[in-house]
């Protein structure tokens, strides 16, 4: 890379890391008099959970990726942050109250309350771990990408690196009070966007405001069915969200449906505000380092772009707060991502439980997506999370709207939609993967942007099978729906 | 937590007592949840929650729906900045504030008609 | 040897022979078959039968459970009509002529009363009728006539009358184990209320009379006890609902803090670390309070040894108590830990086996036996004590159980 890594960087990088351990270990161990009871007995209010929410979910894929794509492909690719914001909508219709009120941990906690069903717990187990581990895949990539910027090491260094650091911080049980990690987090990495996009943009304007084009196009990857990959994204990334583990984990901490409701509309807000910053990078990136279209690093426009546009000490030292919000946004999507998949891999794959068979899931969460980015080929990291929002949206959306919504829905009927649904998602990606349909052609698009077609087979096929099922219908369905739709002031005894 | 002079301590736990667990789904529970209220009014409840989430999402598949096609028409890169760049968020967080009065009314509408019977 | 002595032994021999192979075929089965004789088929068939008639008798003797269960006994005797009843009524009758279901109850009011087999000639007016004769057993539990098993026949039959006797005894053996099981929930139910009820005496005079004691001295602080003491009480005697949770199990901890902090003041400590992501846990009702309330108790009693509730502890150090409930993953981690007299590990273990005897463990017992009943033997409660080393109870509770909702 032309721009060489400075020290502040990397002590920026190493902070955030430091930081991001200490404050889940210790965090909690500031020790609260009974003076303090009240306070320490209440729980986390929708504002603070809503930071937590979106400092979780704003992953790698909205701090590098975004203005990555948007540099090389042009506007067209803010359907990412849309979706992903959009998504949040979809979730708060649908989904989240009654999701917070099954009082459901998990996913399969969810499917098993509502289906009474160990099989289809089992079969949602799997999806869970597989879009965890797709998920998972590009965070650890970008992280190496963002060394190899920084400091000129070998790609798998940071990949390696970030694992290591979510193992030892989830296992070791130092992301004990995760919410307020995540709640910094979130500050964290609006901060490290927006303090360096002032300053990029008001040297912009000295510059005398040249104007940005988007006029070459590029036609890797993508190009050559334009259209129904942007439906394809927004068909995944709309709905795809609700069912994204490490956010379904999130719901837990809201204390009601109530809450959950207003935590949603707050994530809203506040997601929607960060995704204003990526679009400004990506242009400017066009402007300032045009030659990132041609590389393989696109990703990386983020963190070079202070370096070239204001260049000296403040550059470096904006580049360095960038490398630390770009490092929160690998670690906390990454550990939320693993304490995921690792309580489902504890609860449903390892046979007995406890706090060691939780560590050795921890192990087993990211040993599997580390290897996985080690060996799989560098595919854009936005595009590979849309990837893991398809596989979401055509399993477990099926699964929550209709388990939610619908009375008919039967266990059979969710196997065939999760198998038929999520299954084909989850093997088009693999195929897109691997790298065995190659563009240009139709094939290939309908296997990057499966969304389109496996949302509705998914759909179907749970609707046709529950509905030839009409003899399984679990006995506790309608006591699921009243459950789940029945508001607190009701439910509860008391209101305080 | 104790201090380095205090005895040794010892960990002490149960016998395991074979106890068969709960059934998975406890039938009291379930007959409490549905004598409380009744189907019918869940049902009335669930279908109003589902029109105001439904009317949201129409008008949301809608725009999404369409744009991508209105941007194909126009061919100009600047409205697609302006409308996906900058102008999307606030119109999404005002119909996620306008979906949660909506249900929350919904909700204390329904928890009225319900506490207005005579008990069961 | 002479021609005579050969005979007699010829003769001895072919009687040893023809003895050993009479006695030979009486001692032996007639037949033997790899697929089985007709009366292991017969016995299997019964066995079966009886097999299949249990799991309705296991509910106790109900309607319910005698409609289930009538026509196996029937078959299992082999009569035509067979009537079950409780001390009151006719529960089911199964076969044939149920007209006679009216006379039941007033030919076994003499077997009611006494506990004693008998028989009885039905005086039927429809000559057509089959049932000319019964014999009626009682069934009985501890003692107590729970009501009676009638079989009728055509006609006296001896065998009908032993092998009503016989299935009388299995079904009692049955409703034995039927009571055994609803004891044992009565038993722990009526654990919960004495858990309840325990809370209340000594601790509700304590707490009044420090209550007391404020009013003249500072009647805010008084008024505020009173309403927390309102508060904690309403939730400890709370009716409905089996689990709680944590923020509301929390909240009451706070209250009993508060109530025993009026009397102790400052030599109770208590530090508390909580991670909000497992408030909303749902768990048994009554969980942590008591473990807590152990643990104040053992902070106060002197080093010296155990004395009463309220006597004063060795020196004027204060009691420190933690509580801390933090998160880990699926589950939520809940440790109590007190820094008092501990106890000895090998007396705790015979508390946890129920050999406590005294009043002193009923609470860790309890705990125990309903973590373990809610979400299996792994959910135990895990305790570290020694003499003089406090005491630190740690509870695992999963934060997701399906049937497990705390309201």
């Amino acid at each position: 890379m032309s721009t060489p890594g400075h020290p502040a960087a990397v002590a920026a990088v190493a902070l955030v890391v430091l930081a991001t351990v200490l404050v889940g270990g210790f965090g909690l161990r500031i020790s609260r008099t009974t003076s303090d009871f009240y306070v320490a007995s209440r729980t986390v209010r929708p504002r603070l959970n809503a930071a937590a929410i979106s400092g979780e979910y704003l992953s790698a894929a909205s701090f590098l990726g975004i203005a990555g794509l948007v540099l090389v492909h042009g506007p067209d690719m803010l359907w990412y942050p849309v979706g992903y914001t959009a998504g949040y909508l979809v979730l708060l219709v649908f989904v989240a109250a009654p999701l917070r009120r099954s009082g459901a941990y998990t996913l399969p906690d969810f499917a098993e309350g509502r289906l009474e069903s160990r099989q289809v717990r089992r079969l949602v187990s799997v999806f869970v771990v597989g879009a965890g581990w797709v998920y998972l895949v590009p965070q650890l990539q970008g992280a190496g990408l963002t060394l190899r910027i920084l400091t000129g090491a070998p790609g798998w260094l940071g990949d390696v690196l970030v694992a290591s650091v979510v193992v030892v911080a989830v296992a070791a049980g130092g992301m004990r009070s995760i919410t307020f990690v995540q709640v910094f987090q979130y500050w964290l990495k609006l901060t490290a966007l927006l303090v360096p996009a002032i300053f990029l943009v008001l040297a912009w304007q000295g510059d005398g405001r040249p104007r940005v084009s988007f006029d070459e196009q590029i036609s890797v990857f993508r190009a050559d069915h334009p259209l129904y990959a942007t439906y394809g994204l927004i068909v995944a990334t709309f709905l795809g969200t609700m069912g994204l583990p490490h956010v379904v984990v999130r719901f837990y901490t809201s204390p009601n449906g109530r809450d959950a409701r207003r935590t949603t509309v707050a994530v809203l807000a506040l997601v929607g505000l960060f995704y204003l910053l990526p679009p400004v990078y990506g242009a400017l990136g066009r402007l300032y380092a045009p030659e990132l279209m041609h590389g393989d690093a696109a990703d990386a426009a983020v963190l070079l772009l202070p370096a070239r546009v204001i260049g000296g000490l403040g550059g470096d030292l904006l580049g360095a707060l960038l490398a630390g919000g770009a490092f929160a946004a690998f670690l906390s999507t990454a550990s939320g991502l693993t304490m995921a998949v690792a309580g489902v891999i504890t609860q449903d794959v390892l046979p007995s439980r406890g706090v060691r068979h939780f560590r050795l899931a921890t192990v087993l969460a990211i040993a599997v997506p580390l290897a996985g980015s080690l060996v799989v080929s560098r595919v854009p990291v936005a595009d590979a999370v849309g990837m893991a929002f398809a596989v979401s949206a055509s399993s477990f959306c099926p699964l929550l709207v209709l388990g939610i919504w619908w009375r008919r829905l039967t266990p059979p009927g969710a196997i065939a939609g999760l198998l038929l649904g999520g299954g084909s998602a989850l093997l088009s990606v693999a195929i897109t993967v691997s790298g065995a349909v190659r563009p240009p052609g139709w094939p290939h698009a309908l296997l990057a942007w499966p969304a389109v077609w496996s949302v509705p087979v998914g759909f179907l096929a749970m609707v046709l099978v529950s509905l030839a099922t009409p003899g399984r219908i679990p006995p506790g369905t309608n006591a699921a729906m009243t459950r789940f739709h029945l508001p607190e002031a009701l439910t509860s005894g008391r209101v305080r | 937590m104790s201090a380095e002079s205090t005895p040794r301590r010892e960990v002490v736990m149960g016998e395991p007592r074979r106890v068969r667990p709960l059934p998975r789904y406890r039938a009291q529970s379930e007959i409490d949840e549905q004598t409380a209220l009744g189907g019918a009014y869940v049902r009335s409840l669930m279908r109003s929650q589902l029109r105001a989430g439904l009317t949201v999402f129409a008008v949301l598949a809608l725009v999404a729906g369409t744009l991508p096609l209105v941007f194909e028409a126009l061919h100009s890169n600047a409205v697609v900045w302006a409308v996906l760049g900058f102008s999307t968020y606030p119109p999404l967080t005002l119909a996620a504030w306008w979906y949660v009065r909506r249900a929350e009314r919904n909700e204390r509408d329904f928890a009225r008609l319900v506490e207005g019977l005579p008990a069961p | 040897m002479t021609g005579a002595g050969v005979a007699v032994i010829a003769v001895l021999v072919l009687l040893l022979f023809g003895t050993g192979f009479l006695l030979g075929r009486t001692a032996r089965p007639v037949r033997t078959s790899d697929v089985g004789t007709p009366v292991e088929h017969a016995t299997f068939e019964t066995l079966h039968t009886a097999s299949l008639a249990a799991p309705p008798l296991r509910a106790g003797l109900t309607e319910e459970s005698a409609r289930r269960s009538a026509r196996r006994l029937r078959s299992l005797l082999g009569t035509d009509a067979l009537c079950l009843t409780d001390r009151d009524r006719v529960l089911v009758w199964d076969g044939e002529g149920d007209h006679h279901g009216a006379d039941v109850m007033r030919d076994v009011q003499g077997l009611l009363a006494s506990g004693r087999d008998t028989a009885f000639h039905s005086d039927c007016g429809d000559l057509d009728c089959p049932l000319r004769w019964a014999v009626a057993v009682p069934l009985t539990v501890d003692h107590r006539v729970l009501g009676t098993l009638v079989a009728y026949a055509p006609r006296e039959s001896a065998v009908l009358a032993r092998a009503a006797g016989e299935v009388a005894r299995w079904v009692c053996v049955q409703l034995e184990l039927a009571e055994l099981d609803r004891s044992r929930t009565q038993l722990i139910e009526a654990e919960i209320k004495a858990l309840r009820a325990q809370i209340s005496p000594h601790f509700i005079f304590n707490s009044l009379a420090a209550i007391a004691s404020f009013v003249r001295t500072d009647p805010e602080r008084a008024r505020e006890l009173l309403l927390e003491f309102a508060d904690f009480t309403r939730y400890s005697f709370r009716r409905h609902g089996e689990f709680t949770t944590l923020a509301d199990e929390l909240h009451s901890i706070d209250q009993y803090l508060a109530l025993v902090r009026a009397r102790f003041g400052e030599r109770l400590s208590v530090t508390l670390q909580v991670a909000p992501e497992v408030l909303p846990v749902s768990l048994p009702f009554l969980c942590l309070q008591p473990l807590v309330e152990n643990a104040v108790k053992h902070g106060l009693e002197g080093a010296a040894g155990p004395r009463p509730y309220d006597s004063v502890r060795a020196g004027n150090e204060p009691i420190r108590i933690t509580i801390s409930a933090l998160d880990a993953g699926a589950e939520a981690e809940v440790v109590i830990e007190d820094d008092g007299t501990g106890m000895e590990p090998e007396r705790l273990r015979q508390i946890l086996r129920g050999e406590g005897g005294t009043s002193t463990g009923i609470g860790l017992v309890n705990v125990d036996e309903r973590l373990r009943q809610v979400y299996g033997d792994d959910y135990g409660l895990v305790i570290e004590t020694g003499v003089g080393a406090g005491m630190k109870i740690t509870l695992r509770l999963p934060k997701y159980r399906a049937g497990v909702h705390g309201s």
